[in-house]
């Protein structure tokens, strides 16, 4: 019950900072690192690696959202998911970037890749703790189409990278990870 | 039951998933602006997996992280987007994309099309009054940049689908050529690109196949009162009605 009301509590102030955003208002964006800045560097960091590269990505999200703020449509999805997508693209950039990651020294950016190969554990539900819906159903996926959705996700590797790591053609991957996903909305809802 | 095609799911699993080109991607949100059931069916798939966001470890923001972070916004709202990261401001580097668009490409933007037209028409879902004429310009590797809606009353709307950094010293402006005779004739100029409703005067009704572009001019506009600099983006008009 504490759980349902702090959850309820959140949502409404991450959707009272937003609409200062939309409003010109910056403290929005105070409010917003103040509720989720910790939780957002944590995704931001286990994606690319580095605190300094972490930091960027989760500045240059605020900036999005900021930019952005008026167009997130209260019937389609959560504030919170909405701005997490948003850093998570932005640590895609940088990841895709080849010139952003040419400015790492080479034993840096080496380092980096290392560390990007462990993110997602051979059995990927571990990832989840506790018992919840969305482990129970990543569980009944099929190994392969679990753990390629999870790079995607978690990792951020492209269609190309799961389906080397995979060790199958780039179309299979690519089908794998669809059917995968579909399954997993429908053992959800 | 839901009314989106198997395309535009699978479509939607890659987006949330980051599995999509910046490019497509931009053009997709400008889909999921436009469609509020696709708007809804994203938003769901986002929340599925926000779990998985949730467990990564928190950690701690450097000192003075949310002090500089509000001053980035502020500047941002002052100069326009001042976009972090590496200034590229050279228009051929615009679409921060070298390959070659793929052939779904293609298939996005007719989907994006068809979109902005179902979703036009959903039930008077949206009061807006409907474009006449909609062109998506892309550039010259075929990616596209922005997105022209001409309400054919003298009104067109311009959203950019592409993160385009606009000098200091240079503004953005918006054109259209309705007849060789007129030549080409400025909508607006734009120092940002920031979703902007153009007003313009006495221009004819557009047609089909209207060419519009986007070029980056001289700050305050071409001087010439014809396009002078480079190209950001160019297309040509579909009739939505």
């Amino acid at each position: 019950m504490k759980d349902r009301q702090t959850a309820h509590d959140r949502s409404a102030r991450l959707r009272q900072a937003l609409d200062q955003c939309a409003d010109g208002d910056d403290s929005g964006i105070a409010a917003i690192l103040d509720i989720e800045g910790r939780q957002l560097l944590g995704v931001a960091f286990r994606m690319l690696q580095r605190h300094d590269l972490a930091e960027e990505a989760l500045q240059d999200a605020m900036v999005q959202v900021w930019r952005k703020a008026g167009t997130q449509r209260a019937d389609s999805g959560s504030v919170r998911g909405w701005i997490y997508a948003i850093l998570r693209n932005r640590c895609l950039n940088i990841l895709r970037d080849g010139k952003r990651l040419s400015t790492l020294a080479p034993a840096d950016l080496a380092l980096v890749q290392e560390a990007r190969q462990q993110i997602v554990p051979t059995e990927g539900w571990e990832i989840l703790a506790g018992s919840s819906k969305l482990r129970t159903c990543l569980d009944g996926l099929d190994a392969p189409g679990r753990q390629a959705i999870l790079l995607a996700y978690v990792a951020g590797f492209s269609h190309g990278e799961i389906a080397a790591r995979q060790n199958m053609p780039l179309g299979t991957a690519k089908s794998l990870i669809r059917r995968g996903l579909s399954a997993l909305k429908e053992c959800l809802s | 039951m839901t009314g989106l095609s198997d395309d535009i799911r699978d479509l939607a699993s890659d987006y949330v998933l980051g599995l999509m080109p910046e490019g497509e991607m931009r053009l997709f949100e400008e889909l999921i602006q436009r469609d509020p059931e696709l708007a809804r069916h994203v938003g769901d798939l986002r929340d599925s997996l926000l779990p998985l966001d949730l467990s990564a470890t928190p950690r701690d923001l450097s000192e003075g992280f949310a002090e500089s972070t509000r001053a980035l916004v502020q500047a941002d709202a002052a100069d326009g987007p001042a976009a972090p990261g590496p200034a590229n401001p050279a228009p051929q580097h615009a679409a921060n994309i070298t390959r070659p668009p793929s052939r779904r490409m293609t298939g996005l933007a007719a989907a994006a099309l068809v979109g902005i037209a179902i979703g036009f028409g959903a039930g008077g879902l949206r009061p807006q009054p409907e474009p006449q004429v909609i062109a998506v310009l892309l550039d010259d590797q075929g990616v596209p940049q922005a997105v022209v809606e001409d309400y054919g009353n003298d009104t067109a709307t311009v959203r950019f689908v592409a993160q385009i950094d606009v000098p200091a010293d240079r503004s953005l402006q918006v054109w259209t050529l309705p007849t060789p005779e007129i030549g080409a004739t400025s909508l607006g100029v734009l120092d940002r690109t920031a979703p902007t409703r153009l007003t313009f005067d006495d221009l004819p009704g557009p047609m089909a196949q209207q060419l519009y572009e986007v070029t980056l001019e001289p700050a305050g506009g071409s001087p010439t009162g014809r396009p002078t600099g480079p190209i950001i983006g160019k297309g040509y008009a579909a009739p939505q009605v």
